[in-house]
């Protein structure tokens, strides 16, 4: 198809260029522009982080075509302060600490801001509504609540704008709320990750994934896509000059396919070429011949006798198995008034940090090698760089973009081999960025676990024994699942003083999505069947769940279940201090269907729940918007 | 019918690396115009580290924390200081940036001493400033600078590295000292329970968390209220789920995240246990603070409406499945 030609006035300043027709608005602003403030998150209008102003209506810039955009007025986020000037609600951002990794704060900047021009008075329920279609990962939203109110508060100057400055600090800088340093440069969208970054003679990349959960690779053909015109080269894994083999734990994966496929998502080819277009255009031209082989989707039957082999080097699927035994369990059990058995699940999660990966690499002038990306383990990354390059290593250098949320995500290696490679070879810029769906197959997970639970206690609530037997889904590679056992086991008994422990924790291989490491890392999936476990243990011993945590809490010097001596355990601190807080009545579970009257629910400390229709109800009363709005700042002083 | 109920789930964490060794360095020049260039391989993904280490830093040499520089994370440039995660970075490259700190200021006042003649013990620094206590000698960090070296010649640098004891686990009863230091927390949540939709909504959280030492509160609670609604999500809506080993869950538009409107009022409570075995007393909050809200949810349910969700996430699906079978049963009692 041939270019368009395209007017639109862009934070006041008219342009005019010719582009391709494909191109969405986002694409024009950031690539033809070089406007890259506002960023994409997924590319599907559903996490709004590209949301811009067009003709002064709030749009997902990445639904949007470009031609729809002609002769429009477009505001992006770096069209809101200026002359360097924050505004306001940029101002109070940084103020409230309302931004962290910073990837979604341009489009909540830009949504915030619409809020607060359709409603310079919107209460909180409003201001929720107004950023409802921007996901934010990070700061579980609080913070930025709290600066759009402040925002709203100077500017209907029920505040001085004295409030957006930073407090004087008395005594140390330790212990006081400096705020962000770099927030000033994420609420204005002046901070460039890695997507947002260009470099001269820079090429794109794209990589050819797996369609297949188990197959032998019978034939592999990239000739034809090599010779298309606008493709610089090809890579797979006869490319790899090093040991082509990594890990955290465990050295079982390849840069590229090698052979064989153990998941959908994993990367077999990649092409380099002069744009991303041409780049995806050659994938469709390689030729890949699979051979299916049987597939294993589940942990325990990966275990069983005659299962689909993953790794020759782990026959039975068994990746890591951590054991604690401590004390004697089956005399705790003899010993005991009650034994309580359940089965837990947890599931696969995906991250979901709003920043997809991307990475640009390049050789510096002395030939080192450079990947810069948002690396959450440069350290550990360029070590395994260097074997998979074979070269010395410090012609390997690791530079970290920022890091557009990570929760573990972005620390079990992926693509950093596959852009090393390709700028060595072609010796120019190589950029690549992931689309959202390819970073939700290629990318490693939250292990899911499934946990057989035994506890033994008196009728006084003391347990005298757990025994915790936890199967975890690995996936198709290790990545970071043995120390994900590791802490599943020395933690999962929970922070409670208890004889007589017994821990597995097995992690197997499957061909699902890798599981890797996710914040929280094995604790989250144990100890959750610890503390659910807890409240049934509560209910049949008739106690209050509180009470049950009080008997039994690890106090100073305790030994842990890894018989390692404690210091200072602060536990009971903090059950007092969250007791305390939420005015906690005592009782045992389930106390809300036996009719109990209840002192403790709806304090000014909880939210009001959503209901249905409740804000058209108070559309047709419009008084009742201020009232609530006061009503709100009541609660909260 | 809309059911209210309560439920509590404690914590604890380990501190930095797994039984195994763990580590970073950090470079300290007192530069031009009494600033303080810090030079480590921290990586920042958003929790606020750059700020926090900055505070370390002015408060170890005595200037404020927009006078320093933070170089990081290029592993050709800067010392190595390894990853974002374990709950580590606070802990070890703060301690880390400390000593390096306390290396660099010990080497000026020493040289402060020698130009104005006095003890060094009598020296002191802060906010950009260092004078000599009960005489009338002072001047700025900047001056300070510009004498050494111009005066003298002298370039104050200081280097650091901190590293967490440990010993490995027994690989069969698991014996051992996985980490030095350890972080307890307790949560409240109030959920609402829509009977007849099987949705669950959370209203409160109390969350009181031990994290050592909090550098910068506000930082803190973000930590906390950002762990809180993550684990929110695991515990009632997300779920990446596979047919096949492909997922059926490709995108946002299938894979449902919390939005503002599905977030509770989060009510943070520190509690600073200071930790001795470490320069600064500091310990971390990045990972502990997601721990306990998935089941003080899940028992939040019980209490609200009678139903044990042992299979996470606890979908309106299940919830209502699970209310179903509970009535079931009821009635098969009654009978």
């Amino acid at each position: 198809m041939p270019d368009i030609e395209i007017r639109l006035t862009v934070n006041g300043r008219k342009f005019a260029r010719r582009c391709a027709p494909h191109l969405r608005l986002l694409d024009f602003v950031r690539e033809e522009l070089h406007l890259t403030g506002n960023k994409e998150g997924c590319g599907a209008g559903e996490c709004g982080t590209c949301s811009m102003f067009v003709n002064g209506v709030l749009h997902k810039s990445c639904l949007l075509p470009v031609a729809k955009a002609q002769d429009a007025e477009i505001v992006t986020v770096e069209g809101l302060a200026r002359e360097d000037e924050l505004t306001i609600l940029q101002r109070a951002f940084h103020k409230a600490g309302a931004s962290q990794c910073g990837y979604c704060i341009p489009g909540m900047v830009m949504a915030a801001t619409a809020t607060l021009r359709r409603n310079p008075h919107a209460d909180l329920e409003e201001i929720k509504e107004g950023l409802g279609g921007n996901i934010c990962r990070c700061t579980g939203y609080q913070k930025i609540f709290a600066a759009v109110e402040l925002a709203r508060d100077v500017m209907n100057g029920a505040l001085p704008a004295t409030a957006l400055e930073e407090e004087t600090y008395r005594g140390s800088y330790i212990g006081a709320s400096v705020r962000r340093l770099d927030a000033p440069s994420k609420v204005s969208g002046a901070l460039r990750y890695a997507a947002d970054m260009t470099m001269p003679n820079m090429l794109h990349m794209q990589v050819l994934r797996s369609p297949m959960p188990h197959a032998r690779i019978a034939a592999l053909d990239v000739s034809e896509a090599a010779t298309m015109a606008g493709v610089e080269t090809v890579l797979t894994c006869n490319d790899v000059p090093g040991v082509d083999n990594y890990g955290v734990f465990i050295d079982d994966q390849p840069v590229m396919a090698r052979g064989v496929v153990r998941y959908v998502g994993e990367g077999i080819a990649a092409v380099v070429a002069e744009n991303p277009l041409i780049a995806r255009a050659a994938l469709a031209k390689i030729k890949v011949r699979f051979e299916e082989l049987p597939a294993v989707f589940d942990a325990e039957e990966a275990m069983q006798p005659g299962a689909p082999q993953l790794h020759d080097a782990y026959p039975g699927n068994v990746c890591k198995h951590t054991k604690i035994r401590k004390g004697d369990v089956e005399r705790g059990f003899a010993e005991s008034d009650l034994i309580v058995e359940e089965t837990y699940e947890t599931q696969a999660i995906e991250h979901a940090y709003l920043e997809p990966e991307a990475g640009l690499a390049y050789l510096d002038a002395d030939g080192t090698v450079t990947v810069q990306a948002p690396d959450q383990n440069i350290t550990h990354h360029r070590h395994m760089l260097a074997r998979i390059l074979n070269r010395p290593i410090n012609t390997v250098r690791l530079i970290m973009s920022p890091v557009g949320g990570g929760f573990g995500g972005k620390e079990d290696m992926l693509y950093q081999g596959m852009l090393a490679l390709a700028a060595i070879k072609t010796r120019r810029p190589v950029r690549y960025v992931f689309t959202r769906e390819e970073s939700f197959i290629a990318s490693a997970k939250r292990h899911p676990f499934r946990i057989r639970y035994r506890m033994g206690l008196r009728k006084d609530g003391r347990i005298l024994a757990t025994s915790m037997y936890m199967i975890a889904d690995g996936g198709a590679y290790a990545m970071s699942g043995p120390g994900v056992m590791n802490k599943a086991a020395i933690l999962g008994a929970g922070p409670y003083a208890i004889p007589n422990v017994r821990m597995d924790a097995i992690c197997v291989y499957t061909n699902n999505t890798p599981a890797g490491a996710m914040r929280s890392f094995g604790a989250f999936q144990s100890e959750f069947s610890t503390e659910a476990h807890l409240d049934l243990c509560a209910e049949k011993l008739g106690m209050d769940p509180i009470e049950l945590r009080r008997v039994n809490a690890m106090r100073d010097g305790a030994i842990t279940h890894t018989q390692a001596q404690l210091g200072s355990v602060s536990l009971l601190r903090t059950i007092e201090a969250a007791a305390q807080a939420a005015r906690w009545a005592p009782g045992e579970p389930h106390r809300q269907t036996r009719g109990e009257q209840r002192p403790d629910l709806g304090g000014n400390d909880t939210r009001k729940p959503c209901t249905l229709g409740a804000r058209l109800a108070r559309i047709t009363t419009p008084a009742n918007t201020v009232g609530s709005a006061s009503e709100r700042k009541a609660v909260q002083t | 019918m809309k059911r209210r109920g309560r439920g509590v789930a404690c914590c604890w964490y380990g501190i930095a690396r797994t039984a195994a060794v763990d580590r970073a360095g950090a470079w300290v020049e007192l530069d031009d115009g009494g600033t303080v260039k810090v030079t480590t391989g921290v990586t920042e993904i958003g929790e606020g580290i750059l700020t926090t280490l900055c505070q370390i830093a002015a408060e170890e040499m005595g200037v404020r924390p927009k006078d320093v520089t933070l170089g990081d994370n290029d592993t050709a440039r800067a010392p190595e200081a390894a990853h974002a995660g374990a709950t580590r970075q606070t802990y070890i490259i703060g301690n880390a940036v400390a000593s390096a700190c306390r290396d660099a200021r010990d080497k000026f006042i020493k040289e402060m001493a020698q130009h104005w003649n006095v003890p060094g013990e009598l020296i002191d620094t802060r906010a950009g400033e260092v004078w000599v206590r009960g005489r009338d000698l002072r001047m700025s960090m900047a001056e300070a600078v510009d004498v050494l070296k111009k005066q003298h010649g002298i370039v104050i640098v200081g280097s650091g590295s901190y590293t967490s004891l440990h010993t490995p686990l027994d690989p069969e009863t698991g014996r051992g000292e996985p980490w030095q230091s350890y972080v307890f927390g307790t949560q409240i949540i109030e959920v609402e329970v829509d009977t007849d939709t099987g949705e669950v909504q959370v209203l409160g959280v109390w969350a009181a968390h031990d994290v050592g030492r909090a550098v910068n509160p506000q930082g803190v609670e973000g930590q906390i209220e950002g762990a809180v609604v993550m684990a929110l999500g695991q515990a009632l809506m997300e779920d990446f789920t596979l047919k096949d080993g492909r997922t059926t869950t490709p995108g946002f538009a299938k894979y449902i995240l919390p939005t503002s409107l599905d977030v509770p009022q989060v009510n943070s409570i520190i509690i600073e246990d200071r930790d001795p075995k470490t320069p600064l007393g500091v310990k971390g909050i990045g990972e502990p603070a997601m721990v306990p809200t998935a089941p003080a949810i899940i028992n939040a349910i019980y209490d609200a409406v009678g139903v044990r969700i042992t299979r996470l996430p606890a979908t309106p699906e299940r919830v209502l499945e699970a209310l179903r079978a509970k009535r079931a049963n009821e009635a098969d009692i009654a009978l």
